[in-house]
């Protein structure tokens, strides 16, 4: 890995990418995280509007990690989390910047048996225009999480209406167990 | 009762209940991890002071620069419970403060407005 570091850092350039965290995430990290990434938008005097959207890109996407992520530290929590127990999410999150787009790529561990409804979740999404994402968001928020979220369950939503394009993703399959959940926003 | 002040930190915003002055303000950011654990003291204070409120001119003053959606659901509940106590005869008007270039905090201020009818919801800009 020591010799090949440089070549992993030429890569992820190669490929737009200025940011990369893989590892456990906490809610302080990504407070720092989205500190340091306003700063650098600001220092290259990114319009503030487009910087905002970047950065509630990453919230959603960590706490997405912090909430869902199936690789835990420590590793044998097999249990479902309850709400006092101290653990860590591990994930990865990108950001880059390729065609005068920013973009956030993130990553996690998810169990099988949750990619049939992610899927579905996230195609309907791709499908939808500007007006019907509006419109799906403010009946979602109405009618408040779905039983197994964590948060209001608008993550996405909020994200495919902040998005110049539909979010792609990617279920790649690890074992009988886990599959790897990847997706693309881009600002 | 008493004033609710709470202080800003990096992920939660700034709340200034002022029930003497009736002016109730909202100002930062929001994007706790745990969502309902920030939010549930501010709910009660506001659910007491409903109660007592006679009629007062209420100004809810809300400058939020950034919150996840987790806190938008939050919003729209708290938003509810003004909404309730307007239509019950309450004056209450609340003031949705954005930057001039933040379309985001501005649509998702039309957003709100289009969703209460009892309930005064004025969008401001800020000249930064």
């Amino acid at each position: 890995m020591l010799k090949n570091l440089y070549d992993f850092k030429k890569d992820l350039n190669r490929r737009g990418v200025f940011f990369c965290f893989s590892g456990p995430v906490s809610q302080e990290l990504l407070v720092e995280i989205g500190a340091t990434l306003k700063q650098k938008m600001r220092l290259e005097e990114t319009r503030n509007s487009t910087a905002l959207r970047v950065f509630s890109m990453v919230v959603e996407q960590a706490q997405n990690i912090i909430h869902y992520s199936a690789e835990k530290c420590p590793k044998d929590n097999d249990n479902p989390p309850t709400e006092n127990a101290e653990e860590l999410s591990i994930g990865i999150i990108a950001v880059g910047y390729e065609d005068q787009h920013y973009f956030v790529l993130c990553g996690n561990r998810i169990r099988n048996q949750d990619i049939g409804r992610l899927r579905e979740r996230l195609v309907n999404l791709q499908k939808m225009g500007k007006d019907e994402l509006k419109k799906f968001y403010k009946q979602e928020r109405r009618k408040g999480p779905s039983p197994g979220s964590r948060g209001a369950g608008l993550g996405f939503i909020d994200m495919a209406k902040k998005a110049s394009k539909p979010i792609e993703f990617d279920f790649r399959k690890i074992d009988g167990n886990f599959s790897f959940f990847s997706s693309k926003t881009v600002i | 009762m008493e004033n609710l002040k709470l202080e800003a930190t990096r992920y939660t915003p700034a709340i200034s209940f002022d029930c003497e002055r009736h002016v109730l303000e909202i100002n930062g950011e929001s994007y706790p991890e745990n969502i309902a654990e920030f939010y549930a003291p501010v709910f009660s204070w506001v659910e007491e002071y409903l109660e007592q409120l006679e009629d007062q001119e209420v100004m809810v003053n809300m400058e939020l620069i950034y919150f996840n959606s987790s806190s938008s659901k939050i919003l729209l509940d708290f938003f509810e419970l003004l909404e309730d106590a307007s239509s019950n005869g309450k004056r209450i008007t609340v003031s949705w403060i954005y930057e001039e270039e933040d379309e985001d905090t501005q649509e998702f201020g039309e957003e709100f407005q289009e969703d209460f009818e009892s309930l005064k919801f004025n969008l401001v800009q800020k000249n930064s």
